[in-house]
């Protein structure tokens, strides 16, 4: 616990040091920067948007457009939230640009005007333990694309990217109470998903 | 509102640990008597657990070095333009100092010292003043102009 927390300590010295660098235009800080998210930014802008071509596009534009933006950086700042905001609001505009998908809050979803105790798990339900194999994390992969933008980006940030709720607050621009709406709907709906896709089935 | 409908719309965010210390307690407590919300529990605990163990797409190597080299490539333009900068500021100063400093010697050497301390300005000198004024106030604005127009274009790029 101590040695975690001792290098995510040293994490954090070393990512303002590479930060501080590339403000005064060390190159060789931006390779270091670009090894160390790569593999994260890609990932995230892939769920964003979910076609890897435009992934691809988006994760250079980002990548120039810290270059361009790095001095006015504020290094008081969590970067890790300035980064994946640049990338979001690239995104954000490829999405409004490309389809018409829409950006903002879906209706809360209730089929058939389902109350609570309908959405309790039944005695039939299967049990939900089980190791997740390969083949059960592709059927998540698959519901989770199905989600509306705004649940897919929240779920990233919480689960993969393990921000801090009020980090992603300021990645979205939103509210806290927005980010947690947004975490439960998003978790609801994928499991209403899973249900839907795979019924009566161990989904995970 | 029944004590498990209150409850239940805490159980996704009690998963993804976005619930305060009250109300974890309120729900862990809740929970030990509660099979039903236990249940409903675990499941979107599988589900975080599915989502942080998603098979994590990687860019491909060649990708990363075209967004290296392109990100470069606009860093080296902005450094570039930064030092163009200063050297256009250090300019505009150089060239103030040569006017205000060069006219006085100018007058010091083609009228001698009587004519430099005597307080009656000739009128060459006003036109001097106007015209030099006048030309420093257009390159201003056209600069202003220019500066206004390059950050346009670099922000729609």
């Amino acid at each position: 616990m101590i040695a975690a927390a001792t290098f995510a300590g040293e994490a954090r010295v070393g990512l303002e040091a590479e930060v501080s660098q590339l403000r005064r235009g060390d190159l060789d800080a931006l390779s270091v920067l670009l090894a160390r998210y790569q593999n994260r930014l890609y990932r995230y802008l892939l769920r964003l948007v979910r076609d890897s071509a435009d992934a691809d596009d988006l994760f250079q534009a980002t990548w120039i457009r810290v270059a361009e933006q790095i001095r006015k950086y504020d290094p008081s700042r969590n970067f890790d939230a300035w980064l994946f905001t640049l990338a979001r609001h690239l995104a954000i505009d490829h999405l409004r640009r490309r389809r018409p998908e829409s950006l903002d809050e879906p209706p809360a979803h209730d089929p058939q005007g389902a109350t609570p105790a309908d959405r309790l798990p039944s005695a039939e339900r299967p049990a939900l333990e089980g190791i997740i194999d390969r083949e059960k994390g592709s059927r998540l992969t698959e519901c989770v694309v199905e989600l509306p933008v705004i649940y897919r980006e929240v779920l990233s940030l919480r689960f993969e990217e393990e921000m801090k709720l009020e980090d992603i607050a300021v990645v979205l621009d939103a509210p806290l109470s927005t980010v947690k709406t947004r975490l439960r709907r998003g978790l609801e709906s994928l499991r209403q998903n899973l249900e839907a896709r795979y019924p009566g089935e161990r989904w995970l | 509102m029944s004590n498990c409908d209150q409850i239940r719309d805490l159980l996704a965010l009690a998963a993804s640990g976005a619930l305060d210390a009250k109300s974890e307690e309120r729900v862990a407590a809740h929970v030990r008597t509660c099979s039903v919300c236990a249940a409903e529990l675990d499941s979107f605990q599988l589900l975080a657990r599915g989502l942080r163990r998603l098979p994590t797409p990687q860019p491909s190597a060649m990708l990363v070095e075209r967004a290296r080299a392109r990100a470069e490539l606009s860093m080296a333009e902005e450094t570039e333009q930064r030092s163009n900068r200063k050297v256009l500021i250090l300019l505009i100063g150089f060239a103030w100092t040569l006017v205000v400093v060069s006219w006085p010697i100018v007058r010091l050497l083609s009228g001698g010292i009587e004519t430099w301390v005597s307080t009656r300005l000739p009128q060459s000198w006003y036109a001097f003043a106007g015209f030099t004024g006048l030309g420093w106030l257009a390159a201003g604005a056209a600069a202003i102009v220019l500066a206004w127009h390059n950050r346009r274009e670099r922000e729609t790029t």
